[in-house]
């Protein structure tokens, strides 16, 4: 099966559009350009959400309950606008958490299923149907559509997941000596041919706060935050980061932050 | 809203305590935070491998944030550090086989942890390919690490090139102290002999990096 | 069943801008499992797009096309309301139909 490589998705396109004038000027100054526009335009991804809408008012689980119950921050089954506050603090969990470890509190807490059984499975295989996470996490997400990333650090546990996120950005280990700050602390970076974003670019890092989930094209699957953690700690030689860990909350902690204010859009479309 | 209370920190806690905000832990409550979250939010095959997380000295010192930057102290430490980590091959010869450190410099595989399986393969690859640009002509290479291309065509072959060269990959941090360069050898992603074979790719005259 | 098809189709004059999206493994026949077993082949091999009724594309896929593919056409002579309609059957037998009905320029 042909694993995408480099900047292009390898999507094929049965396409008999003509670009139009936008996509026109797109490619004259940017070939790649009229690529990513169509990307987005018509992401497969998008087919998740209508999944993911099933099967939050589905009934499900030993519990044969519905997740409308499930408070995202914004009270019990209100989702319009809760995914752009997250990561923030709980009081029934006394925590900070993200949507990934939200979903998981409640889809063990109101519809009964085993935590274990939910995080072996929460990560899809490429080329697979996707996970049930994945499609839970898409469909959250986009009822904060056009909304703009807010997330706030007036609690004490919200300000000390940030630093602590900001601490584990620097963080340096193993074999590689890298930390993320390696990759995604200069400007104009690459890894052989994917562009690496940067901490200190606005733009950057607002992009990398409102576009996940996304569809990983090489993958044809949806993937998430806490995926696309896990995968850097794969690729830097480390050990597994643990599915909705404090870890990756703190991370996604510091990198939704740094992008408050970027109009959320997803699925996103990386390669 | 956030923005707002990071400005107030700076202003002592009373100003914290009007204005609402969480208060600034300082930053060796972060670090304890920190560590405790590495210490239990990872899985590993085996125990040994979970020791990848630990620090070094070394990587406590390199880990500034914030752009802060290294004391002449400190950089003097991981200079000394990094000098006194060089290993050799037992061999003396520090140029190896060109040809192979050509297939080296464009492997990007090798012990990575996945599915609670370890990605054991003969050897683990080098990585270059992924930050620099190795030969001339090639478009799928990182830019992360400075060019690559024409290394030994502008520097010579000599022995003090090779040894040089062998350094800077088994531990560039006697040279660059923190740099993003990973110290390949010294952490024993790389063994010597492999060292040697990149040493080869880079400054043979033959090798396709010096060709034009 | 098969995922719902995602279309859209948007007026720019006389002419209608059809934007489908699929979700289908378009198997090749050639990719091994994760036991290293070959996954086999299931591809759509058509598929017929109507509009109000009446047939305007009728194509015949190979395993060549993408997993979860697009397609996008131009229908000329459209008018809000109409009706766009879809349809494809794979190797397997397997059809799905899903319509759209053409919007106005917004």
């Amino acid at each position: 099966m042909a694993i995408a490589r480099g900047g292009v998705a390898a999507v094929t396109f049965v396409c008999l559009v003509a670009p139009g004038a936008a996509l026109a000027q797109a490619q004259a100054d940017d070939p790649m350009a009229v690529g990513r526009q169509m990307l987005m335009e018509d992401n497969p991804g998008e087919l998740w959400i209508e999944r993911g809408k099933k099967l939050f008012y589905e009934k499900r689980g030993p519990k044969k309950a519905s997740l409308e119950q499930c408070d995202f921050g914004l009270g019990p089954g209100k989702l319009e606008g809760a995914a752009a506050r997250l990561p923030r603090y709980f009081p029934d969990t006394d925590k900070v958490q993200d949507l990934e470890s939200r979903l998981l509190t409640c889809m063990v807490q109101l519809q009964g299923f085993n935590r274990d059984a939910i995080v072996k499975s929460a990560i899809s295989r490429p080329a697979s149907d996707g996970s049930d996470m994945e499609a839970l996490a898409l469909y959250i997400t986009s009822r904060s559509n056009g909304m703009k990333v807010n997330v706030s650090l007036r609690h004490q546990k919200e300000y000390d997941t940030y630093k602590a996120g900001e601490y584990l950005f620097h963080r340096r280990a193993g074999q590689t000596d890298f930390a993320c700050v390696q990759c995604h602390g200069e400007a104009a970076k690459r890894i052989r041919l994917q562009d690496l974003w940067h901490i200190d670019n606005p733009k950057h890092i607002g992009e990398v706060a409102s576009t996940w989930p996304a569809y990983r094209g090489a993958h044809f699957v949806v993937r998430t935050m806490q995926w696309r953690l896990y995968d850097c700690f794969w690729q830097m030689r480390l050990p597994e980061l643990k599915y909705a860990s404090d870890t990756s909350i703190a991370l996604t902690t510091y990198l939704q932050y740094r992008g408050n204010g970027t109009v959320i859009k997803v699925p996103g479309f990386k390669r | 809203m956030g923005k707002a209370c990071l400005k107030w920190t700076t202003l002592g806690s009373l100003a914290l305590l009007l204005a609402g905000c969480a208060t600034y832990p300082d930053p060796a409550t972060t670090r304890q935070l920190g560590e405790k979250m590495v210490s239990e939010d990872f899985t590993a095959p085996a125990p040994a491998l979970l020791k990848r997380l630990v620090q070094d000295r070394s990587q406590q010192i390199c880990s500034k944030i914030g752009g802060a930057q290294l004391t002449q102290q400190e950089a003097a430490e991981v200079v000394e550090l990094a000098r006194a980590s060089m290993k050799y091959p037992a061999s003396g010869k520090l140029v190896g086989d060109w040809k192979i450190g050509d297939k080296l410099a464009h492997d990007g595989a090798g012990d990575r942890i996945q599915g609670g399986r370890l990605e054991k393969r003969k050897e683990n690859g080098g990585l270059c390919q992924n930050c620099h640009a190795l030969a001339p002509g090639e478009i799928n290479v990182g830019n992360v690490g400075p060019s690559l291309t024409g290394y030994g065509a502008q520097r010579g072959s000599s022995e003090a090139v090779a040894k040089l060269t062998y350094e800077r990959i088994y531990n560039g941090w006697a040279y660059a102290p923190c740099s993003n360069m990973p110290r390949l050898g010294a952490t024993g992603h790389l063994t010597p002999d492999q060292i040697t074979h990149l040493v080869a790719y880079l400054i043979d005259p033959a090798s396709p990096i010096n060709k034009r | 069943m098969a995922e719902p098809m995602k279309i859209r189709a948007i007026l720019q004059g006389d002419v209608a801008d059809v934007r489908i999206l699929m979700m289908h493994p378009m198997e090749t026949g050639q990719r091994k499992d994760a036991k290293g077993e070959i996954v086999p082949l299931h591809f759509i091999q058509s598929v017929v797009v109507t509009h109000n009724g009446k047939t305007v594309l009728d194509t015949q896929w190979s395993q060549a096309v993408s997993r979860n593919p697009f397609l996008g056409l131009r229908i000329k002579g459209a008018k809000p309301g109409d009706k766009i309609g879809v349809t494809w059957v794979d190797n397997k037998g397997d059809k799905r139909t899903d319509e759209a009905t053409v919007a106005a320029p917004s």
